[in-house]
């Protein structure tokens, strides 16, 4: 998935590769010592200008280069902000805007379907509840099915990626077709399924609905950490620590794992968006989080009924749920950029 | 006086990158005649190819620009005319073919259509027509069951044979110049002498004239009528193959003909590389592009840019002391120490 | 290409398995299968126990599997637990409005998505360019629900408003005395659509980007084709390729999506029943809802699959010959 940064970066590769392909930039040479030459036009002339001060471990590198990538970092910016303010919500939200929860028809009378106001700054549902406050109370659970599940796929596929990178042959192939049977579920389809399943009383918690998210994203992470303990795996350094004595876990560890982590991190960074817009979309549904629970995707489901009169109630949630979605693609596209030099060794 | 078939005049190309300029074509001159063969020679960056590239407009124009100098072909300038004429002449009056045929050959089109295609274009024949054409240039280029073979795919050919297709396509419109952009350097030696000998007898039949571009001396040396060393995207020597081969005059190209790996030396040398690498064509040294490395460099190589200075008759080279007495190539180069 | 054709298929033959395998371990391990297939009538213990029996999940389980698939063959997919009428039928009357969505919404991504991703790459960083990008990266990021809601907001109720009631779209149900059943098609159309079209123009744009860097794109301009010619012909040929395939398995999200989309706009399709039957808890329809689409799904997904055989002459004709 490309994006602004990609494209950028896409322009001057691609000027480059052009440029390049034009000139000629490899073919045997005439009257050289055989040593690689670029062909003229020095590529990456950008790194030329980077100054001094860049660190030069693998992750004080690829945070630098974070750093400055404006789109990512407003991205960080935006997710930080949310997490902070979901987390502390019982601190501040009752106190200024009410009680989101609470279904009180006396005040509900008076205070129902407001627009937005300096009090209410995205107006009041048909409770009469200030909608700014259950959007944020609504935060806490897409951010923590969002990190959480894609926690559980990592987890999920770094071990079975592990077991067939590792052990190969026989295991690699049962764990590949058991991946290959996942993938065929899309995933909401297979989240119903599940979420059917269990009983209706075991779903007010967000953890069938992690687990659900979760289960089913491991064949990519699995296959990304096989790869690489395949191509390290050919490498001589691993059989020269095995000679030294060095056992299995500690050669992964040290070998594998600056490698393999790169793709990794990104992978799980644009994960969480998707996670977020199937929770939302379970919750919509129906067969999500079930209430009392707060949750954008049921906000905008029972804002359904008063989309004529007070759009209002449909709109913030959604709006929420975009912005979040979007600050982890971008921020996901911005940790695939500041981690791609160290990816393409 | 009629017109030459092709005359290029201090012809300048520039690329304009946000790293800089990159000074690709930088004040190359050459004519050619109708049959015969110039051979352009230099290294990877040395602008042989882009120079052809940039006659037939293939470069994209931004980055490219066009700082100078002319193209004429027949009298008609290539650079100034409309995209419709230009389009006339490619493939129909100067063909040009490239250096992979595993990727110059487009997958999805069987070979009947990709030769076609050119012929029904230019000549206006039927598809039927243009088809049988096609059968006759595949067995032209040697390429068993032609009749067969125009049904295949690009990727059902070997490396060989696709080049020989590529050679098919191009000499579908009988072309007057043949522009061929290092053709074999992709292939077998043995294919590449092959490859070579096909186009020499197809010269001899069709009376194309051919620029060979090529970083390999041995490809032209015989079948060159003329010959160009560049480096750095300008003009080193020029002359024809007897005058650049048996009395070389600027010192880049005796690196070139040292370096060649020979089997006729009694003693067993080692190989003998220019020492350096290639400028790059956005800092393009000052001087004479090939001070830094040049064995014989003097303090005026490194300030002021050589003219091509007159050997004898119309062989040139661009260096200060070209065709002074005593300066011809005496040691090995790499023998010497680089005094820049 | 016979063997890829037969290869693909003996692939497919371990997923279904293991996909039925899933499914049944799901209704019958995980959840409470008695209580899926009749729920609060099995509320009394007797009545469960001889429910049990009768449906024999006392039978080993291997036995159970084994009736299941072929169950599952039959189209048996239980009944309604509140209309008791079997699923299978309920599926049959809804499915053609399913159908008729999916194939607008693939309308649309094709000439949409398509169109906007070849004009993106032709015009590379213009102002289109930068437009294509920005509002794809919003779509992906937006719930498709929430879209469609934003529509029926611009569409049906804003607009008429602001032209009182002239000129408006539908935003409720497949067909009405006002409007034909292609005014209803629009907007859930396009809704469905939306992602999808995003990813396809994405995906087009960077494959013919890809294929313009080609050598064979600069031998075709070496022979004087046109611009033109080269684009549609050299160059669109090899793009398509994995465009096409991308259409064809995000059919198969699509088809997911579908339950979101009928749900917002009414639309009575398979989707839109499995919504109401998430309400009613009435498993049964749920479950052979989503069965019936995973299903579907895995088809279409094989079928391109295989078609790539045929698209690629690579894979059609084998390797190379002298």
């Amino acid at each position: 998935m490309s994006k602004m940064s990609d494209d950028k970066k896409d322009r001057d590769f691609a000027e480059e590769r052009q440029i390049e392909s034009i000139i000629g930039a490899e073919g045997a040479e005439v009257g050289h010592d055989h040593e690689p030459t670029s062909g003229g036009v020095t590529p990456g002339g950008r790194s030329v200008s980077e100054p001094a001060i860049a660190s030069r471990t693998l992750w004080g590198d690829a945070w630098y280069r974070l750093r400055k990538n404006k789109l990512a970092v407003v991205a960080l910016f935006w997710i930080a902000l949310v997490i902070f303010c979901a987390v502390t919500a019982d601190l501040w939200v009752p106190q200024l805007f009410g009680d989101p929860s609470e279904i009180n028809s006396v005040t509900a009378m008076q205070t129902k379907l407001q627009s937005p106001s300096l009090v209410h700054p995205m107006g009041t549902d048909d409770f009469g509840r200030d909608i700014f406050g259950r959007v944020i109370y609504g935060a806490r659970i897409s951010l923590s099915v969002g990190i959480l599940a894609v926690g559980f796929t990592v987890i999920i596929g770094l071990i079975l990626g592990a077991f067939s990178g590792f052990y190969g042959r026989g295991t690699d192939a049962i764990i590949m077709r058991v991946a290959d049977v996942f993938l065929a579920f899309p995933y909401i389809l297979f989240a119903i399924l599940l979420l059917a399943v269990i009983p209706q009383e075991a779903r007010t918690t967000i953890w069938p609905v992690v687990f659900t998210i979760g289960f089913l994203g491991w064949p990519s992470i699995a296959r990304v950490f096989r790869s690489s303990i395949l191509s390290v795996k050919q490498n001589d350094y691993v059989d020269a620590g095995r000679a030294l004595g060095a056992n299995d876990a500690r050669l992964m560890l040290r070998h594998i794992m600056p490698n393999a982590i790169a793709p990794i991190v990104v992978y799980a960074t644009m994960s969480v968006g998707g996670a977020i817009l199937t929770e939302a979309a379970l919750s919509f549904l129906g067969i999500g989080v079930q209430p009392p629970t707060i949750t954008w995707g049921r906000m905008i489901e029972e804002g359904r009924s008063f989309i004529t009169s007070n759009p209002m109630l449909v709109f913030w949630p959604g709006l929420a749920i975009l912005t979040t979605v979007l600050a982890f693609t971008l921020l996901g596209d911005g940790v695939r950029d500041a981690l791609d030099v160290k990816m393409k060794d | 006086m009629a017109d030459k078939l092709l005359e290029v005049k201090d012809l300048k190309m520039y690329f304009h990158t946000r790293d800089g300029i990159v000074k690709a074509v930088d004040g190359v001159s050459y004519d050619l005649e109708p049959g015969q063969t110039l051979g352009v020679v230099g290294e990877s960056g040395s602008g042989k190819s882009v120079t052809a590239l940039t006659m037939m407009r293939l470069v994209p124009m931004p980055p490219g620009k066009v700082e100078g100098g002319e193209v004429l072909f027949r009298g008609k300038s290539l650079l100034t005319m409309k995209e419709d004429d230009i389009r006339k002449i490619r493939g129909n009056d100067i063909a040009m073919i490239f250096q992979d045929p595993m990727t110059s050959l487009n997958p999805v089109y069987r070979i009947g259509h990709q030769i076609s295609e050119a012929i029904m274009l230019h000549k206006g024949m039927s598809k039927k027509q243009a088809l049988n054409r096609s059968i006759e240039l595949l067995e032209l280029v040697g390429i068993p069951q032609a009749k067969n073979r125009i049904k295949d795919y690009p990727h059902q050919f070997s490396g060989g044979m696709r080049q020989r297709v590529m050679i098919a396509m191009a000499l579908s419109c009988d072309p007057a110049i043949l522009i061929a952009d290092e053709p074999t350097t992709a292939l077998d030696v043995t294919i590449q002498a092959q490859i070579l000998e096909l186009m020499e007898e197809l010269q001899e039949r069709t009376g194309t004239a051919i620029i060979m571009i090529t970083h390999d001396l041995g490809v032209v040396a015989d079948m060159a009528d003329s010959i160009l060393v560049m480096y750095a995207g300008r003009m080193v020597e020029f002359g024809t193959c007897d005058e650049v081969f048996y009395r070389p005059s600027h010192p880049y190209t005796w690196g070139l003909m040292d370096s060649i790996p020979r089997h006729d030396i009694e003693e067993k040398s080692a190989l003998c590389p220019i020492k350096g690498q290639p400028p790059s064509l956005v800092n393009v040294p000052s001087g004479c592009a090939f001070h830094p490395r040049c064995p014989h460099a003097k303090e005026i190589c490194r300030v002021q840019e050589p003219e091509l200075r007159s050997i004898e008759g119309k062989h040139t080279a661009a260096c200060h002391f070209a065709g002074d007495p005593g300066f011809t190539r005496t040691e090995m180069a790499c023998a010497m120490e680089v005094t820049a | 290409m016979l063997r890829f054709i037969t290869r693909r298929l003996i692939q497919f033959i371990p997923v279904f398995f293991g996909v039925t395998l899933i499914l049944f371990l799901m209704t019958t391990v995980l959840g409470d299968p008695i209580r899926l297939r009749f729920g609060e009538r099995a509320a009394n213990p007797e009545v469960y126990q001889q429910l049990r029996h009768d449906q024999g999940f006392d039978q080993p389980w291997y036995k159970q599997y084994a009736d299941y698939i072929v169950k599952l063959a039959h189209g048996d997919l239980g009944v309604s637990v509140r209309t008791g009428r079997p699923v299978s039928d309920i599926l049959k009357e809804t499915y053609p409005y399913t159908m008729r969505l999916a194939f607008a919404a693939i309308i649309v991504e094709i000439f949409v998505g398509v169109g906007a991703g070849i004009i993106s790459a032709v015009k590379k960083y213009s102002i289109w360019d930068v437009l294509v990008t920005l509002s794809t990266s919003i779509l992906v990021a937006m719930p498709v629900f929430w879209l469609g809601m934003l529509l029926q907001i611009f569409f049906g109720i804003l607009m008429k408003k602001w032209t009182n009631g002239a000129f408006y779209l539908p935003i409720s149900g497949a067909e009405s005395a006002q409007f034909g059943p292609i005014a209803h098609l629009i907007l859930p159309a396009i809704t469905l659509a939306s992602v999808s079209t995003a990813y396809a123009a994405r995906i087009m744009r960077s494959q013919l980007l890809e294929v313009l860097g080609q050598d064979y794109i600069r031998t075709a301009h070496a022979k004087g084709l046109s611009g033109g010619r080269v684009l549609y012909g050299h160059a669109m040929k090899n793009a398509m390729i994995p465009v096409v395939t991308f259409i064809g398995l995000d059919l198969g999200a699509m088809l997911a999506g579908a339950i979101l989309t009928e749900t917002v706009f009414n639309w009575p399709g398979v989707g839109y029943t499995i919504y109401l039957a998430i309400r009613a808890l009435d498993y049964p329809i749920v479950f052979g809802g989503t069965v019936v689409i995973l299903f579907a799904v895995m088809i279409v997904n094989l079928l391109v699959d295989i078609s790539y055989a045929f698209l690629d002459p690579r894979i059609r004709y084998g390797g190379a010959s002298e």
